[in-house]
């Protein structure tokens, strides 16, 4: 068998190193912790204190075709937060073979996909969050002409290294207006998308077996101008918490989102609203709100601003659109706003000399008014007063002074509600509210040093009160660069110390990252979707090499 | 478990000879049009190709740093630089407002689903490539102050 598979792969050398067409490649990613005692944060590791997420993956290009497998590895257990379904297994994670041509596209195996916003439908991998949702099944794309195309999917979702037993399909259209009304300067285009779920009800009539969602969208671009619009709506379904159905009522689910964006050179205007109503849509019924994110068909992710520091990371918001009934809360969904807005200083104006950039950015959500009836039914408005659950307000400010030193100064007032922060119903607890001071600068030395510090405060007079941050990076190159940090909580009465030490070193193909230190407890986001992260303390590695 | 790893070191002292290719991938422009990863450095052409988000900091660095000199070096070589934005359906729209609001000439590029990014395996970003006739010669993920150069430097290089 061995002698078998080594001539494989000299013949498989022989046929790279001979033809273009050919080609293989792939990365291996390793993230490690090693976790430790830590007296001053009451936290004890646990026995198995070593955990590693690895994968590996490696793909085979030929022609029209193309190929690849994932292996994932989670040997002795998955990292802490981490879906506790990988904990202890290593197996092949996915596969899939591709061909395509000017006009099928056609995968079979795992494969990913989104329809329009991926309100209604989005299968993709973040490792950093743990999600991976793809399909195995088939997935064709036709492009029937510049202006018409079709995607269809079949298949079942993957949960952990097991697959739910629901089958999902979808159907996704994209038609292209520009050739029908010879527009010049602008561009539309409108889409339509259907996705089904088939879930077994073991015969219980009040269940649906099947239930789909139905979107329609447009999309209006003309280079300075854009407006886009979804809105999707689902069947009436079961609604579940912590694996259990909740209501004897079934309830329909709505999604609305309003994009409009203005432009020109220098100046830079986005807005969004968007309404969610009891959507969400999962490929097993009964995993409706569990806390790693698995099994889900929609994605609705919060619509806030991505922060970048220690502090203004600590009160973050985390989308709300569940219809929730039970004895304690009662709310439908979420409903509200972003928008950004970025400027850059004309070169000839005073702040233009030294190239002021200004970004402003403003969010509020809140839940949808809803009036709640014994009979577990309710009124709702379309958008209403509802209780406020997050707002903030930040401001940016970039400048250069000159060719070695630039400086960015960063403002954030944020007022969340303490149920979607710290866990807990939402609506009766009450509000953190918190502002955000941040400067950070960064010097340029000569052959690819340099230095960057950062100095931050957090006021509040709730929760764990006020926090001082500080940050230094030194650069040695381009590739090798060394940290030291330290978020201090010295308004608490434990005045914890979170400091953290590390470095890393990115060459070519390779990066490799090394950090010690004690890690904030709560929400980790990464693009509007959330981990909770417990409180932690040891080292952790993180390796990446590319072939 | 052994004969895995025998394969796996072959595979790997195979492709240490083959060289890295974009993979054939089509991604869409703003207005919504579709564009072959692979003509953007075919015949020859030089192209810098750089996965960014508009919610990654250094990411924003490196672009706002190469803005300042990309005219100056469009000019004494020739290539064009591909900013691909790997941001999803939550940020997507913020692109087009901030790439003019920061006033960035670049081309670019939408990856909303990562595909891009999957192919090329990069974790994290911001990953950057210089690309000729589909070949990659250079590759670095991270930003450092002054990164730029050896970036402009390696361009150089391939004239």
């Amino acid at each position: 068998m061995n002698r078998f598979l080594l001539l494989i792969v000299f013949l498989f050398s022989l046929i790279t190193t001979s033809q273009n067409t050919e080609n293989i490649f792939g990365s291996f990613e390793s993230n490690s912790q090693l976790l430790q005692d830590d007296n001053a944060l009451n936290f004890t590791s646990p026995e198995d204190n070593f955990r590693s997420n690895n994968y590996f993956q490696i793909n085979y290009d030929i022609g029209k075709f193309s190929s690849g497998i994932q292996y994932e590895s989670y040997l002795p257990n998955a990292m802490l937060g981490y879906y506790p379904e990988y904990d202890g297994k290593n197996e092949i994670g996915s596969y899939f073979i591709n061909v395509k041509n000017e006009k099928a596209d056609l995968t079979l195996g795992y494969f990913y996909e989104q329809f329009g916003n991926g309100l209604i439908f989005r299968a993709w991998e973040n490792r950093q969050l743990g999600i991976n949702n793809s399909i195995k099944g088939i997935k064709l794309n036709y492009t029937f002409s510049d202006s018409f195309s079709l995607t269809t999917i079949y298949g079942q979702q993957r949960n952990g290294f097991e697959l739910n037993e629901a089958t999902i399909q979808g159907i996704d259209s994209n038609l292209n207006l520009n050739k029908f009304f010879n527009f010049e300067e602008l561009d539309l285009s409108i889409g339509a998308s259907y996705i089904g779920r088939y879930q077994n009800n073991s015969a219980n009539t009040l269940i649906p077996a099947n239930v789909k969602s139905l979107g329609g969208r447009f999309n209006l671009y003309s280079g300075k101008f854009s407006l886009n619009f979804e809105a999707i709506i689902k069947d009436a379904d079961v609604i579940a918490n912590e694996g259990v159905i909740q209501s004897n009522k079934l309830y329909d689910g709505t999604a609305l989102q309003v994009d409009f964006g203005y432009s020109k050179k220098g100046l830079g205007l986005s807005s969004t609203f968007r309404r969610l109503e009891n959507f969400n849509f999962y490929s097993d019924r009964l995993a409706e709100g569990n806390i790693y994110n698995q099994q889900t068909i929609s994605y609705t992710p919060a619509l806030t601003k991505q922060q970048d520091y220690l502090l203004t990371n600590i009160y973050v918001y985390n989308a709300q659109p569940r219809l929730v009934i039970n004895p304690l809360e009662n709310r439908s969904g979420e409903v509200g706003s972003q928008t950004d807005f970025y400027y850059t200083f004309n070169k000839k104006s005073f702040l233009g000399k030294y190239k002021t950039k200004i970004a402003v950015n403003f969010s509020y959500w809140a839940a949808i008014e809803s009036n709640f009836n014994p009979d577990e039914s309710y009124d709702v408005e379309f958008i209403g007063n509802g209780n406020r659950y997050y707002r903030d307000i930040n401001l940016e400010l970039k400048n250069r002074w000159n060719k070695r030193f630039n400086t960015t100064l960063t403002m954030l007032d944020v007022v969340i509600d303490k149920g979607v922060a710290l866990g807990g119903p939402l609506g009766v607890q009450g509000d953190i509210k918190a502002k955000v001071g941040v400067i950070e600068g960064t010097y340029r030395y000569d052959n690819g040093k340099s230095s960057r510090a950062v100095i931050q405060h957090l006021w509040t007079k709730q929760d764990k009160k006020n926090w001082v941050g500080l940050v230094y990076e030194y650069n040695f190159s381009t590739s090798l660069n060394l940290f030291i940090a330290d978020g201090w909580n010295y308004g608490s009465s434990d005045k914890i110390h979170y400091y953290n030490v590390g470095g890393s070193y990115s060459k070519n193909n390779t990066r490799l990252s090394l950090n010690y230190g004690r890690q904030r407890g709560g929400l980790i986001c990464v693009g509007g979707v959330c981990r909770y992260v417990p409180e932690n303390t040891g080292i952790n590695l993180n390796l990446n090499l590319v072939f | 478990m052994k004969k895995l790893i025998t394969v796996i070191t072959i595979i790997f002292s195979v492709s240490v000879n083959s060289q890295s290719v974009l993979p054939d991938l089509n991604l869409t422009i703003l207005n919504g049009e579709e564009v072959s990863i692979r003509s953007i450095s075919s015949d020859d052409k030089i192209a810098v190709v750089s996965l960014w988000a508009t919610w990654c900091v250094p990411c924003i660095k490196e672009l706002d740093a190469i803005s300042e000199y990309y005219e100056e070096w469009k000019e004494e070589v020739d290539f064009e630089l591909y900013a691909v934005s790997t941001d999803d359906s939550r940020t997507i729209k913020r692109v087009n407002a901030m790439v003019n609001g920061k006033g960035w000439e670049y081309n670019i590029l939408l990856d909303t689903n990562n595909e891009l990014q999957r192919s090329l395996g990069a974790s994290t970003i911001p990953l950057t490539l210089i690309v000729k006739n589909n070949k990659i010669v250079y590759r670095h993920s991270g930003y450092s102050s002054g990164v730029e150069f050896e970036l402009f430097d390696k361009i150089k290089e391939l004239k």
